[in-house]
């Protein structure tokens, strides 16, 4: 920026927390005597979609939008969230992204090969643009600290370590705007976070989620009656009964997995096995990949 | 988790029950809820009388007793006496715990004896023709009730809580999460638990009702389910039929729960006294 403010971009996924955490950097910012201004767009948020919430601050701060190519810091709460948003980062600047994967149902291409649009988590995916990168697996820390809902806390911390702003500060921020009873976990996750932002640990490869290929029905026909039960109650049609009572796959790849036909199969003739074939979402890079390019 | 079919003695599948019965279904959701307890097979005990209901014990791998018709409760109460480290577990029907064997029932929660009993409820005699059992609803027909069942029917939950069942609950036989979850509480419970599946019989009730197969049935009970303020895993059915006005409805979860000394016999009361 020409000017002498800096800026931040926090992205999400609706019901993350980034419109909280946007508060708490805000409100440390303050704190710490600079002029601030913050500003939030919810997309269909209830619906999983993208929220982001821009911070600029410094002695004079006009505008609460931070330009494209601008910002100091970007920090994801969700991997494919990261990448949309890395093109407002500055060269030399910070993307702290967590790694954890939210699907939306949107990127699904193809429902027949289970083809998702989803991103993979490729840590070249940031580090060809000259950033540094810190690739977070907050989940994972905030459960270590015995609460899964301070991760984003994690991430809070690893911003920390990027902007000049005492510990002090942010903690009594932390303090005042995380629920009640929750302050002792969120202050240990912040400062997980500094830690994992000041000394990148090796991130472990997270749980694959999301849409993960059809599943295997395998149906045991001398023990099946045909009494028609699965193939009434499963919600994509998959199963079929014959007018030989004979019981038939008549779309495989339409299975979600969901076992309602296998629960409620009272003659034990149904098995769903997970799929053979492994999601697209892709697979998690050695962490030793990541490394800071540009200082 | 582990496959539910390494607790089924598997030579003597398929079973004998009907299409479309959800005996199985109930069958099924046990063994998720032993496995989910992490119980020794040999440390279980599955004690029935005679019935569809009381066939499933052949097909479970666990120790297994076929008694005589309504004594489950009282053949379970002398095993868990004398063998108090099994888990003792009592499946029965409607025909077999409420009519024949109602007396063994009763007594055995009256002592709250630390057995858990499974009442598979289909509302009528399904083994013996389609005969009118004590739950049969006012109304229903049946073979011996051509014209409409003229008698009141059981509420089977609130009769055993007056008997003294310290842990009673009921649940659909369609809503296999919720009922895997409550046979766990229920085995895991000290004293007498008695859970009511509401079970169907496509091949008696359901052709003399003209209620449908069996997924019609259980269908139509799941537009009946009232659950109480129970947190459950719930995994509702699709419901792919459209219904007219449904029958009133099926209160389910747990009904009633409390601590209360348990049964352990003569002996081992003498002996914790002196």
């Amino acid at each position: 920026m020409s000017d002498n403010t800096s800026g931040l971009v926090l992205a999400g996924v609706g019901g993350q927390g980034v419109v909280m955490a946007s508060m708490i950097v805000a409100d440390a910012l303050v704190r710490a005597g600079h002029d601030v201004k913050q500003s939030e767009v919810h997309g269909m948020a209830q619906r999983g979609g993208s929220v982001f919430s821009h911070i600029r601050w410094g002695p004079q701060v006009d505008s609460p939008l931070v330009p494209v190519g601008t910002a100091s810091v970007l920090a994801s709460f969700e991997w494919a969230e990261a990448i949309r948003w890395v093109p407002y980062v500055r060269v030399g600047g910070v993307v702290i992204a967590d790694v954890r994967t939210i699907v939306p149902p949107g990127a699904c291409a193809d429902r027949r090969s289970w083809t998702t649009r989803y991103p993979e988590i490729d840590p070249s995916l940031l580090l060809d643009r000259r950033l540094k990168a810190r690739l977070i697996d907050a989940a994972a820390t905030a459960t270590a600290l015995g609460n899964v809902r301070a991760a984003n806390s994690v991430i809070l911390g690893s911003v920390a370590a990027f902007v000049d702003v005492e510990q002090s500060h942010w903690e009594a921020s932390i303090e005042r705007l995380v629920p009640r009873g929750t302050v002792d976990v969120n202050l240990a996750a912040f400062r997980a976070g500094l830690e994992v932002a000041e000394a990148p640990t090796p991130a472990p490869a997270p749980e694959h989620r999301g849409f993960s290929g059809p599943h295997q029905i395998d149906i045991r026909q001398e023990w099946c009656k045909g009494c028609d039960i699965c193939s009434r109650v499963c919600p994509e049609y998959c199963l079929e009964v014959g007018s030989d009572a004979s019981l038939n796959v008549s779309n495989p790849d339409a299975c979600t997995g969901c076992r309602l036909c296998e629960l409620l199969c009272p003659d034990f003739a149904i098995s769903i096995s997970a799929p053979r074939q492994t999601a697209h979402v892709g697979a998690f890079n050695e962490p030793g990949e990541i490394e800071d390019e540009s200082d | 988790m582990t496959d539910v079919k390494s607790y089924l003695r598997e030579w003597a599948m398929p079973h004998v029950l009907c299409p479309g019965c959800a005996h199985g279904i109930v069958l099924r959701s046990f063994l998720v809820a032993v496995d989910d307890l992490q119980l020794d097979q040999n440390k279980v005990a599955l004690v029935a009388g005679i019935g569809c209901s009381s066939r499933l014990v052949g097909y479970a791998d666990f120790c297994t007793l076929h008694g005589t018709h309504g004594r489950a409760p009282a053949f379970a109460t002398g095993l868990k006496l004398a063998r108090p480290e099994l888990s003792v577990v009592v499946v029965t029907g409607d025909g077999d715990g409420l009519a024949i064997g109602g007396n063994h029932l009763i007594h055995a929660a009256r002592r709250n004896i630390d057995i858990t009993v499974i009442l598979l409820n289909n509302s009528i005699y399904g083994m013996t023709g389609g005969q009118v059992a004590p739950t049969t609803p006012p109304g229903a027909f049946a073979s011996t009730a051509p014209g409409g069942n003229t008698e009141a029917s059981f509420d089977a939950c609130k009769l055993l809580i007056g008997a003294g069942a310290s842990f009673v609950a009921r649940v659909l036989a369609a809503t296999p999460i919720e009922m895997t979850k409550l046979m766990a509480d229920g085995m895991s419970h000290r004293g007498f638990s008695f859970i009511e599946v509401i079970s169907d019989c496509p091949e008696y009730f359901g052709r003399y009702n003209k209620a449908g197969g069996g997924a019609a049935m259980l269908t139509g009970l799941t537009l009946r389910d009232e659950g109480v303020a129970v947190p459950l895993a719930s995994k509702r059915f699709v419901n792919h039929v459209p219904s007219s006005a449904p029958p009133p409805g099926i209160t389910t979860g747990v009904l009633h729960r409390e601590d209360r000394p348990v049964f352990v016999g003569v002996r081992k009361a003498v002996d914790d006294e002196s």
